[in-house]
């Protein structure tokens, strides 16, 4: 029986499709990444479908390349790297199974987006801590696999948060739960008894849900997971700190998340937030004359409990802080207002996606430090820039403390053009000089897409191996998106 | 008691190596945390009170022998006390003080001496001291005081030197301006000279009981026949031995440290502070004073459970856990000194760390010894006081010993000395 | 079997004459009473841990990675352990070699900036906590107190404590560390392996630390931890604590930004209703049901009892006739302890004030009785240091718990009255201590932010006593029964018993598989199996890293 009418068998002749369209790349993964067509895409509409498809694709050592998000996608982790892969497309499982307000977790399926979940959490009164502006198709639950930095670092108790426990289909076929997943949560009766899948880690003395987090796929596919959501408050308040220079608000940002004031913490200099608000290419030269060159953003909740008296206690406790460094807490800043703000980054972003508004095309360079060593960072790809004639101006830069301000997500957004070769080669010139630059600086390339892999496994041998052996266990017959990290 | 007395405390042991660490709430740093010298020099669990627990437990029911291993476990223990603090923030049924000093006992009675310890016994034996000195020589010390010899003289008070004071002449000074201080302030106070005996202290708490016995029921017999009423003393050992060990032999004599005389008399008004030391001290509290000061409260009963299963005593059984030791008095005394500042270390009072010198450790293990002293003049070096003080010849001598040879120029006092400066 | 000579030799070159022994006296006081605390298994009178073939005191990485390496090379098992305390930490069978890390005790550097610490096993909880708290930072200690070892906790067992949602358990505090493998290979984890510094546990990629440890570490049967960073948390107090008062009854005047209270509940819903509040506003820095363990009946009493200098464990009955203790101890029947921790004066304000608003929503109350000045500040640094542990075997010596109800409090609070009253009726058999029934200890909050809780019953025995051990095992096999009888699961009494038999040896395999099958995802064991052979092939560990392999 050919690989059609198997896949059909399993998935129904809607869910399989040939020669599928890998679509538009915006970034530089395909010219970064070498990747091959995919022959087949499947949708499988469940678990058991999505168990079939991998214990096939065991028996005939077919490649395999899960996906959850819509287009555009970025990074390059599901451009088959291998002939002949077949896509799993995960969009359709996309149901919100369960949204329980007591034990503050929602039930999801991969191909539930930030679109989808984040009014029907607000219906229960719950939020969820989310990346800064991710697509609207983007699918939550690759996005908390694949380690996305928060919004809010207060409530990263460690960095998988807030994913808890998690179905798996591994690369060998097995089905498994991680954390407390055996309580699925499927009967009323189970919440009331508080038999519910609050927990990560384990179970046992393996930490499962660990050993997919930014796998690229590359383990097993995850078709269901719980993750646990905070409180929604209608009175949330945004407030920016701006500054001509990067250093006192490093300062400052290290007290806030020493005292876990605040709920939205980042820092980002004037084009970042430029890119951010202008919703068309021209407003952002505009934005970039008003903007102060670095802003710090920080959002202050009321929570459910006497919201008043604690948004009050709040700012002005943060106020205070900020004046002990020389700033000052604003609502807005000419250019922005702190509601306005506010309002935006609790949705996903508008369409065009926000960093593709500026130029149509977009590469990023993201790895994790301390706070502290980012303004060397920043030296360093400024530099590099010059060097390739790359306009410094062009720069977003965001900074995201994660993990309550132990580690920074430190993140540098190269627009470029894509009609336009010589820029893109320009940028994809920049990228990987700066990428080098940045790694032997120690940036912790900790989610290594493309050539990030070969940089850090070619420099930490023994990751490498033992990476390699777990592969092993759970993916036997490396058909789980073949080429990825080091695999 | 035997050593099998102890079986249920073996097994009752917490394991939780409390005793290795000072209280935990009392902990300020890494550096100055632990409180168990002999752990903390030579690492393996065996050498704190839970692994000497187990040791006792192991050779008692025959699973282990005799070794050079084990003599060291056993020997090496300064009997501070320290851990028996520490194990008592928590827990009301173990004793594992008197545990260690019985497994020394049955060491010792069976044979499992030490040379050095051997020297000191021989000492007693043939001259009364162990030091090794001719008893005709014990009250040299005082020849110039003029003093009432006992039991010739009559003194209700009686200022007995001790050993290290009659024959150390680096420290009789301290001894004799202890006397003259006490004189001053009009105590009629006497010395037994030469007919002073050693109070066994330092034996027993090397395991040599009979020996201690012997010792002890012949000074009781020299008191009496004195007519002594009071016993002062500025050696901490042989405070803790007239104040703790010898009531269980029938001593009903009241017994001062200098310091708490010293304290009394300032109280008293009956001493007055004419000079101003310009000097920032920091206090060691020494083991037989402070936590192994406590009073003696009589008590003989047995163990009974309640509530199922909870061990208690019946009558309730007194509770030595260093709470009620003397750290008060030489601190008041150091605060009535003029221009005396007094800055603490780290580990004072209940869980003080110890000099090094007891239980025999000084004579067997002079390396460890040393070690232990020096790390307490580290702790009182990061405290940026000019001077240690003390109140006990013992400690004081080790903390000298351990400056020598290393060269270092702190300064070492008898609290004595400060007040006769003051004075 | 003694080690041969030749190859203690090697060992003796590696660390130092002075830094191992085979004297039979000092290998028993390396071995652990299975009559005694917390070992999750049994309790067995009169039975010990194997014997180990000798102990060393390595005292740094190389020195460890050499005694590995040989240990591969002659086939010998070998456990580490930091502070000896339960028998997790102690051989499973002869002839193994005993590492004690006392040694590596260094605290390598605090990074104030980034709030994290990089430790070795030897670092304690009350010295961690001691140097952090002189640069504005708090370190969370584990329930079994500040005399554990941080490393172990984070990276060998559970991390479980008072801390928990505020500081989060020492699972999440966790970053990089060097891990000395089971073959000897030195795998250095997450940001660390590439020279990146402590800071990050987790990548690249995949997180490899899921192999070190998941809910629960490997318990020392998988090679040896040497470093590791451990996460830090905001402490606005003072550089030391300030401590007065008589031994045992110190207490700390902390500044007005600390408060402590117990509370109390008219139900257990109300009880559930008010813990998720808190969790969901966010506030507190510490809180725990801690003195309930010494049981519903006695804990007030214990309470006035670890207070007062001047009594002991012969005055508790005379305490318990007192109507004063026992209204209190009726006050208090569905309580625990919170610490509330401001970073600024407002901070604390509002805290209260929310902490109020809970307690009025839940008709909760404080307990004023634990509030008065003397005992509020005996809890306060009860609570933040944690140096009394020992308390747990404050009666006779020995304690476990039973039953453990893990998950959501939903879960823990509908049952915990019903395992109470079953175990109160045991306590009436006389073999352990009449306490009234529930003696529940645990965390409010198994995690950083809240989410799950733990109720470990505790119950106290006397280890000397034939017929107190063989009661509670008595007790603790009626437990067992009873909670898989009421859908509960296998309780902590049982938590081991995979792990180690009544000989104090490994559990049979016969045993182990047969526990392992019916567990609700053998293949959880399969998977830790097929790592074991991998990272493992010599199998020098123990059974306390499970393993199937039918």
């Amino acid at each position: 029986m050919d690989q059609i009418s198997r896949l059909i068998d399993i998935v129904g002749n809607a869910g399989v499709l040939s020669h599928p369209v890998l679509g538009d790349t915006y970034s530089l993964d395909d010219r970064l990444i070498l990747h091959n067509a995919p022959s087949l895409s499947v949708k499988p509409r469940n678990v058991d479908e999505v168990q079939k498809i991998i214990l096939w694709a065991n028996e005939t050592q077919t490649p395999i390349v899960p996906i959850s998000s819509g287009e555009p996608h970025f990074h390059g982790d599901t451009l088959p790297s291998v002939p002949e892969a077949v896509m799993i497309d995960l969009s359709s499982m996309n149901r919100i199974l369960k949204i329980n307000r007591r034990n503050r977790l929602a039930l999801i399926e991969p191909g539930v987006t930030y679109s989808q979940l984040l009014p029907a959490l607000k219906d229960e009164g719950l939020r969820v801590v989310m990346p800064l502006l991710p697509r609207g198709n983007k699918s939550v639950l690759t996005s908390l696999l694949e380690r996305e930095p928060v919004m809010f670092p207060r409530y990263q108790w460690n960095l998988s948060e807030p994913l808890r426990s998690l179905e798996i289909v591994w690369g060998n076929g097995d089905k498994f739960y991680s954390g407390s997943g055996t309580f699925r949560g499927e009967k009323d009766e189970d919440w009331e008894l508080g038999l519910v899948p609050v927990t990560g880690p384990g179970p046992g003395q393996l930490d499962f849900y660990k050993l997919v987090s930014a796998a690229q796929g590359s383990m097993g596919i995850v078709t269901w997971a719980s993750v646990k959501c905070e409180v929604y408050s209608e009175l949330h308040k945004l407030f920016f700190a701006p500054s001509e220079r990067l250093e006192p608000l490093i300062d400052f940002m290290y007290r806030l998340l020493r005292f876990r004031f605040g709920e939205e913490l980042f820092i980002m200099n004037r084009t970042c937030l430029a890119y951010l608000l202008a919703s068309e290419p021209d407003k952002i030269a505009t934005l970039n004359n008003t903007l102060p060159p670095w802003i710090a953003v920080v959002g202050i909740s009321g929570g459910q409990l006497l919201p008043d008296e604690r948004i009050e206690a709040q700012e002005k406790d943060i106020q205070d802080l900020a004046r002990k460094f020389g700033l000052e807490m604003r609502p807005s800043i000419e250019g922005c207002r702190g509601d306005d703000l506010l309002e935006q980054i609790h949705r996903p972003s508008a369409e065009p996606f926000w960093k593709l508004r500026y130029k149509g095309g977009s590469q990023e360079i993201f790895f994790l430090t301390t706070l502290d060593k980012t303004p060397g960072f920043i030296t360093t790809i400024n530099s590099t820039a010059a060097e390739h004639q790359y306009p410094i101006s062009d720069i977003g830069i965001y900074l995201q403390p994660v993990h309550q301000g132990v580690g920074c997500h430190c993140e540098f957004i190269l627009p470029f053009d894509r009609k336009d070769q010589a820029e893109v080669m320009r940028a994809e010139a920049l990228f990987r000089d700066a990428s080098h630059r940045l790694f032997e600086q120690k940036a912790y390339f900790s989610r290594p897409y493309g050539i990030w892999a070969d940089m850090i496994y070619n420099a930490d041998p023994m990751t490498t191996t033992v990476s390699k052996k777990i592969k092993g266990i759970f993916d036997p017959n490396h058909v789980m998106n073949p080429g990825k990290l080091c695999f | 008691m035997a050593l099998e007395d102890f079986a249920a405390e073996m097994d009752r042991c917490s394991q939780c190596s409390y005793c290795k660490w000072i209280p935990y709430d009392q902990v300020k740093s890494w550096r100055f945390s632990k409180n168990c010298p002999s752990i903390a020099y030579h690492n393996f669990n065996s050498y704190s009170a839970r692994g000497r627990y187990a040791v006792a437990r192991s050779l008692i029911n025959g699973q282990s022998g005799y070794s050079d291993a084990v003599r060291e476990i056993v020997f090496t223990c300064l009997t501070c006390g320290s851990c028996d603090v520490s194990c008592k923030v928590c827990r009301y049924n173990l004793e594992p003080l008197e545990m260690v000093r019985e497994l020394k006992t049955r060491l010792v009675d069976d044979g499992q001496c030490l040379p050095e310890h051997q020297a000191i016994i021989n000492s007693l034996n043939k001259e009364s001291n162990t030091m090794g000195s001719p008893r005709s020589e014990r009250g040299r010390w005082a020849d110039e005081l003029d003093l009432p010899h006992l039991p010739q003289d009559s003194a209700e008070v009686l200022f007995h030197a001790g050993c290290r004071f009659s024959y150390d002449k680096e420290l009789q000074k301290s001894a004799r301006t202890a006397v003259s201080t006490l004189r001053k302030a009009g105590v009629n106070i006497g010395i037994l000279a030469e007919h002073e005996m050693c109070c066994g202290g330092r034996i027993y708490s090397m395991g040599y009981r009979d020996e201690f016995t012997r010792l002890a029921k012949a000074n009781i017999a020299a008191w009496a026949k004195a007519g002594v009423k009071l016993v002062v003393t500025s050696c901490s050992d042989c405070y803790h031995a007239f104040k703790r060990l010898y009531p269980k032999l029938g001593s009903q004599i009241k017994v001062f440290h200098t310091v708490e005389y010293i304290d009394l008399l300032i109280q008293e008004g009956r001493l007055k502070f004419q000079h101003e030391i310009p000097l920032s001290v920091t206090f060691h509290d020494p083991c037989h004073l402070g936590r192994q000061g406590e009073p003696y409260i009589p008590w003989e009963g047995a163990e009974k459970k309640i509530k199922g299963q909870i061990v208690v005593y019946e009558p309730q059984k007194p509770r030595y856990n260093g709470a009620w030791g003397i750290y008060d008095a030489p601190r008041n005394v150091l605060k009535h000194l003029p221009g005396v500042e007094l800055v603490e270390m780290e580990r004072i009072r209940e869980y003080s760390w110890c000099c090094g010198a007891g239980g025999g450790v000084r004579e067997a293990y002079p390396e460890f010894s040393q070690w232990t002293a020096m790390e307490r003049l580290t702790e009182a070096r990061s405290t940026g006081a000019g001077a240690l003080v003390t109140a006990c010849p013992w400690c004081e001598r080790n903390f000298l010993d351990a400056l020598k040879t290393t060269g270092n120029t702190m300064k070492v006092y008898d609290i004595v000395d400060l007040v006769q400066e003051a004075l | 079997m003694t080690l041969p000579k030749h190859v203690y030799k090697i060992l003796e070159d590696i660390v130092g004459a002075r830094n191992i022994s085979d004297d039979l006296a000092v290998l028993d006081s390396y071995r652990y009473s299975l009559a005694h605390t917390a070992i999750h298994l049994g309790p067995y009178y009169n039975t010990f841990t194997p014997r180990g073939a000798a102990v060393l005191l390595p005292g740094s990485t190389e020195e460890v990675q050499a005694i590995v390496k040989l240990c591969n090379q002659f086939k010998i098992k070998f456990k580490a352990s930091s502070t000896f305390w339960s028998a997790q930490g102690y051989p499973s069978e002869d002839n193994t070699i005993q590492l004690d890390m006392r040694r590596m005790d260094n605290i390598l550097e605090i990074d104030e900036k980034n709030m994290f610490a990089v430790i070795e096993p030897g670092v304690i909880g009350a010295t961690l906590q001691a140097e952090a708290m002189k640069v504005g930072l708090n370190a969370h200690i584990p329930g079994s107190g500040c005399s554990c070892s941080i490393l172990a906790t984070a990276t060998s067992y559970f991390g479980s404590g008072p801390s928990n949602l505020y500081g989060g358990w020492n699972y999440e505090n966790l970053l990089g560390a060097e891990w000395v493998m089971p073959t000897g290979d030195i795998f250095k984890i997450g940001s660390l392996g590439s020279d990146c510094g402590w800071f990050c546990g987790e990548g690249p990629g995949p997180s490899m630390k899921g192999i070190a440890r998941g809910f629960l570490g490997a318990k020392g049967a998988m090679g040896v931890f040497t470093k590791c960073a451990i996460k830090l948390f905001a402490w606005p107090g003072p550089k030391t604590l300030p401590v007065e008062g008589t031994v045992p009854a110190y207490r700390s005047v902390l500044p007005e930004n600390f408060k402590a209270y117990t509370v109390a509940f008219p139900s257990w819903k109300a009880w559930a209703d008010a813990v998720h509040m808190i969790w969901d506003t966010g506030i507190g820095y510490l809180a725990h049901r801690q003195f309930n363990m010494f049981g519903r009946d006695l804990k007030y009493a214990m309470v006035k009892i670890l207070t007062d200098p001047t009594k002991t464990l012969g005055d508790l009955e005379e305490l318990l006739k007192d109507p004063e203790v026992q209204k209190v101890t009726q006050d208090s029947m569905r309580d625990f302890q919170i610490v509330l921790v401001g970073m600024t004066p407002r901070d604390i304000a509002w805290q209260e004030k929310g902490f109020d608003e809970i307690l009025a929503q839940t008709g909760g109350w404080k307990v004023e009785a634990m509030n008065t000045p003397e005992i509020r500040n005996w809890a306060l640094l009860y609570l933040i240091r944690l140096g009394h542990k020992n308390l747990n075997l404050v009666f006779g010596g020995s304690y476990d718990g039973c039953f453990g109800l893990l998950g959501a409090v939903d879960f823990g609070t509908t049952h915990v009255e019903e395992a109470g009253m079953f175990k109160r009726d045991w306590e009436m058999h006389g073999a352990i201590v009449q306490a009234g029934g529930d003696c529940t200890m645990g965390p409010i909050g198994g995690q950083g932010g809240g989410g799950t809780g733990l109720w470990e019953n505790f119950t106290c025995f006397d280890p000397s006593d034939q017929e107190s051990v063989a009661g509670t095992l008595e007790f603790f096999d009626a437990a067992t029964r009873y909670g898989l009888e009421k859908g509960w699961g296998v309780g902590m009494e049982k938590w081991n018993s995979q792990n180690r038999g009544p000989d104090g040896k490994t559990t049979p395999k016969e045993e182990r598989d047969r526990i392992h099958l019916a567990a609700p995802q053998p293949n959880v064991f399969r998977y830790q199996n097929k790592v074991r052979e991998i990272f493992n092939p010599n199998n020098l560990g123990d059974a306390y890293y499970e393993t199937l392999d039918v």
